[in-house]
């Protein structure tokens, strides 16, 4: 018997049967994601210069951050640029009763 | 290969994938997976895709095809993906189902003829089309093919003696 062809043992064969794709599937393969989903899940690849190149970059902008002197506090200082004495003093004493 | 086209192949395919990688895998849940990934995959590489280089049906077959090896390989990293000298010993067929022997016949060849068995007996593919999923050539097909049928003939033998074949 050619052993391309054999009837009798493809009729048994045709008795282990299996179902078809589950609906499950269909979820899986057919969902259309909404285009704002990709900012929860999405994910992008960076080449590794660029990636090294970022990171530097920033770590460079924290430590100029750390380094910057604090801003100077406003003085609360008194100045006389703008008193201007009395033209014509009348000065009167007040004596107090003893 | 646009959305309309893919959603067209997945319809069209998706049974005979999950048949085919349930029969070689022996899971749902794995058949399942990889007939996900396989899509996934076409998906992602659209762009590349020709179709002049062959039916829609063999090219996803043979995707899902290296899929499963690949995960077999994995998973038994050192079992033989062919072995030409494998003699199967008969079931055991006291009080079984038929159709349960027959699975268990089948998940018991080297990975290599039981998808060229498969491919042939359950759906169908002409030996050429088999050749170009499995990317083998013609002869290594139908060397596969005779070596499967042999070891099924010898596991199934009480199976076959009963309906009157020897």
């Amino acid at each position: 018997m050619d052993p391309l062809d054999d009837p009798k043992l493809s009729e048994l064969l045709k008795e282990w049967q299996v179902p078809g794709a589950p609906r499950s599937l269909d979820a899986r393969v057919l969902r259309r994601d909404r285009w704002w989903s990709f900012l929860l899940t999405g994910s992008i690849r960076v080449p590794v210069p660029v990636g090294l190149l970022i990171a530097a970059m920033l770590l460079v902008m924290a430590v100029a951050l750390v380094r910057r002197p604090a801003a100077k506090q406003p003085q609360s200082s008194v100045n006389l640029v703008e008193f201007r004495p009395v033209d014509d003093p009348h000065v009167r004493v007040i004596r107090g009763q003893l | 290969m646009t959305r309309a086209e893919f959603n067209e192949a997945y319809g069209q395919h998706k049974d005979v994938l999950y048949r085919f990688a349930r029969r070689m895998t022996g899971s749902g849940e794995v058949a399942e997976d990889l007939v996900h990934d396989c899509f996934v995959l076409v998906w992602r590489n659209r762009a590349t895709h020709r179709p002049e280089r062959g039916t829609m049906r063999s090219f996803l077959i043979g995707v899902t095809r290296n899929l499963a090896l690949k995960r077999r390989q994995r998973e038994r990293p050192f079992d033989e993906l062919e072995d030409a000298s494998a003699v199967c010993a008969p079931i055991d067929a006291a009080g079984r189902e038929r159709g349960e022997m027959v699975a268990e016949a089948v998940a018991a060849l080297p990975p290599l003829q039981r998808e060229a068995l498969i491919l042939a007996e359950y759906e169908e593919m002409s030996l050429e089309e088999i050749g170009r999923a499995t990317g083998v050539e013609l002869a290594a097909v139908k060397s596969r093919l005779h070596r499967a049928r042999e070891n099924l003939r010898r596991m199934l033998a009480p199976l076959m003696q009963t309906k009157g074949v020897a």
